[in-house]
């Protein structure tokens, strides 16, 4: 499995491919491969999604995505 | 007056008509607006379940041995109080899933339609039944002949209509997932084409542009329990749809991982040929147990990418418990003890069926490495927090979660003599009411043996029982 954080200002649903899948600033167990990473509503955050690919991560050094606020 | 004699061509084209008419039951198209939810997991617990708890069911392949195995399991976890979240209830109560395969579909269905009724009603009305007997009078009667002569109906037609008559007072998924209850039931059949698994779930039937609402629980039944030779595959129409009601974003990304994911990207690759319904115009499904004869691969996918996964990340399940009944036996190996090859007829039925439990204990201890990759994971982070205390905050799992996987199998049982008994049990439809009893006891019996179920029931189980 691959690790994925997602940073946000406030704490916010995490989506990943248009999923809930946990909150911001958590350590979010994923499987490899190529994902769409969005926050739920409301929509004040930018980018709208970001689209990563998953790999060779471990818990002490996962991958980090970051949404400002808008 | 001379009697009225049909020229012999006019009662040839009538059978050739009557023929004509007879056809299996189509899998309707998705509406464009849907009428009601559709068969998805419903991530909201209800009623005495929560998501805390969060358990799940696998039930094998093995015709009425399977069926019988998995009743005594559900029984016993009827009769097994816990205390969970402050509040007295059986371990029933917190099934959250079953997935299952040929033989144990029969009781999956079963329960998850009609939970009440199963302790009183599913032992006579199936387990205890000559269902084989049944299906051949129907084969035999005459009334039929006119419709296993269609190209369009078949044997296993027969069956699903005997399967809704009978057990299954003609349901439908819609049925089976009213009012988004517990436990979620995964029939799984395999795509003859791609040799993969199939499940009814409406993602599933999104692929084939069809709605899963209105489709009898009898015919998924009948495909999971498609045994090849005996009985003839289930067919479903693929309906064209446009690619974003067919596929799911994940699917889309999951098409790219060849190299990063072998494993998505054939997940999606098998499923995304059926957006060319002009080319891919059917799909057969026969017997769930060729591609997983356990059962758990959909329990599999869901840890790994589906539901499980995503109560996981947000914190909701604390205590994961795979409960995987395998009923399992040891055919005699008449092969290796001739001199000559075998014949035509061993040859088919050993090529349509070797592979139907040479990967299951592989697929088990697949699971079993999830589960100990999962606890590693939070070794990992508890041995950092308390070792390395001045580097910093790290990022935590939104919640431990502490996993089980239950196996029961016939080759736990302790005295030889028994064990020998079980493991030669016949595979077919038609078992002796001593044999169902046994099975029923042992499946029982097995549970409350296994080591990881007892470890759980130190945590959970009411004291004094």
């Amino acid at each position: 499995m691959e690790f994925l954080v997602v940073h946000f200002p406030r704490s916010r649903v995490v989506l990943v491919d248009g999923v809930k899948n946990g909150r911001t600033e958590d350590l979010l167990e994923l499987e490899a491969g190529t994902h769409v990473v969005s926050l739920g509503p409301p929509s004040n955050f930018t980018p709208s999604e970001l689209t990563i690919r998953l790999r060779g991560t471990n818990p002490l050094e996962p991958r980090e995505v970051r949404f400002e606020a808008v | 007056m001379r009697p009225f004699r049909a020229p012999l061509g006019f009662l040839a084209a009538l059978l050739i008509v009557l023929a004509a008419c007879a056809h299996y039951p189509l899998n309707r198209a998705l509406d464009p607006v849907p009428a009601a939810p559709s068969y998805e997991f419903p991530r909201e617990a209800n009623g005495t379940n929560t998501n805390g708890l969060f358990v799940c069911l696998v039930f094998s392949g093995g015709g009425t041995r399977a069926a019988a195995l998995s009743y005594g399991v559900l029984e016993r976890l009827r009769a097994t109080p816990i205390l969970w979240e402050g509040r007295d209830k059986s371990l029933l109560d917190e099934v959250d899933c079953i997935s299952s395969v040929s033989g144990g579909s029969f009781t999956s269905a079963y329960y998850g339609l009609f939970p009440d009724k199963t302790f009183t009603d599913f032992r006579a009305g199936f387990l205890e039944t000559d269902v084989e007997g049944a299906l051949m009078t129907r084969v035999l009667s005459p009334s039929n002949w006119f419709r296993l002569a269609s190209p369009t109906f078949s044997r296993i037609d027969l069956a699903a209509e005997y399967y809704g008559e009978s057990l299954f007072a003609g349901k439908t998924f819609r049925d089976l997932g009213a009012g988004g209850r517990r436990p979620f039931i995964i029939l799984n059949a395999t795509n003859m084409a791609t040799g993969e698994r199939f499940e009814f779930t409406q993602p599933e039937f999104n692929v084939l542009g069809s709605d899963l609402g209105p489709y009898p629980v009898a015919r998924a039944v009948a495909a999971s329990s498609a045994f090849p030779f005996l009985l003839s595959p289930v067919s479903l129409k693929n309906h064209p749809a446009p690619p974003e009601v067919k596929f799911s974003r994940e699917m889309r990304l999951a098409e790219g991982d060849f190299y990063d994911n072998r494993r998505r990207y054939q997940w999606a690759v098998n499923r995304t040929r059926y957006g060319d319904a002009v080319a891919y115009p059917y799909l057969h499904l026969m017997d769930g147990g060729l591609a997983d004869n356990i059962g758990l691969r959909p329990i599999e996918d869901a840890f790994r990418r589906g539901f499980i996964r995503s109560l996981m990340n947000g914190g909701e399940i604390q205590k994961l418990v795979f409960i995987i009944v395998n009923a399992r036996t040891e055919g005699q190996d008449g092969i290796s003890r001739q001199e000559k090859a075998p014949g035509l007829k061993s040859v088919a039925m050993k090529t349509a069926t070797v592979a139907m439990d040479n990967y299951s204990f592989d697929t088990i201890e697949l699971i079993k490495e999830l589960r100990d990759q999962r606890r590693q994971t939070q070794g990992v982070l508890r041995a950092f927090r308390e070792k390395c205390p001045g580097a910093g905050a790290q990022p935590r799992l939104a919640s431990e979660v502490e996993p089980f996987v239950v196996n029961i199998d016939f080759a736990a049982i302790k005295d030889p003599e028994r064990r020998r008994y079980f493991l030669g049990l016949p595979t077919s439809f038609k078992l002796s009411r001593e044999q169902v009893e046994k099975l029923i006891s042992v499946g029982g019996e097995l549970l409350a043996a296994d080591p990881e179920f007892q470890e759980l029931m130190g945590q959970i189980g009411k004291p004094g029982r």
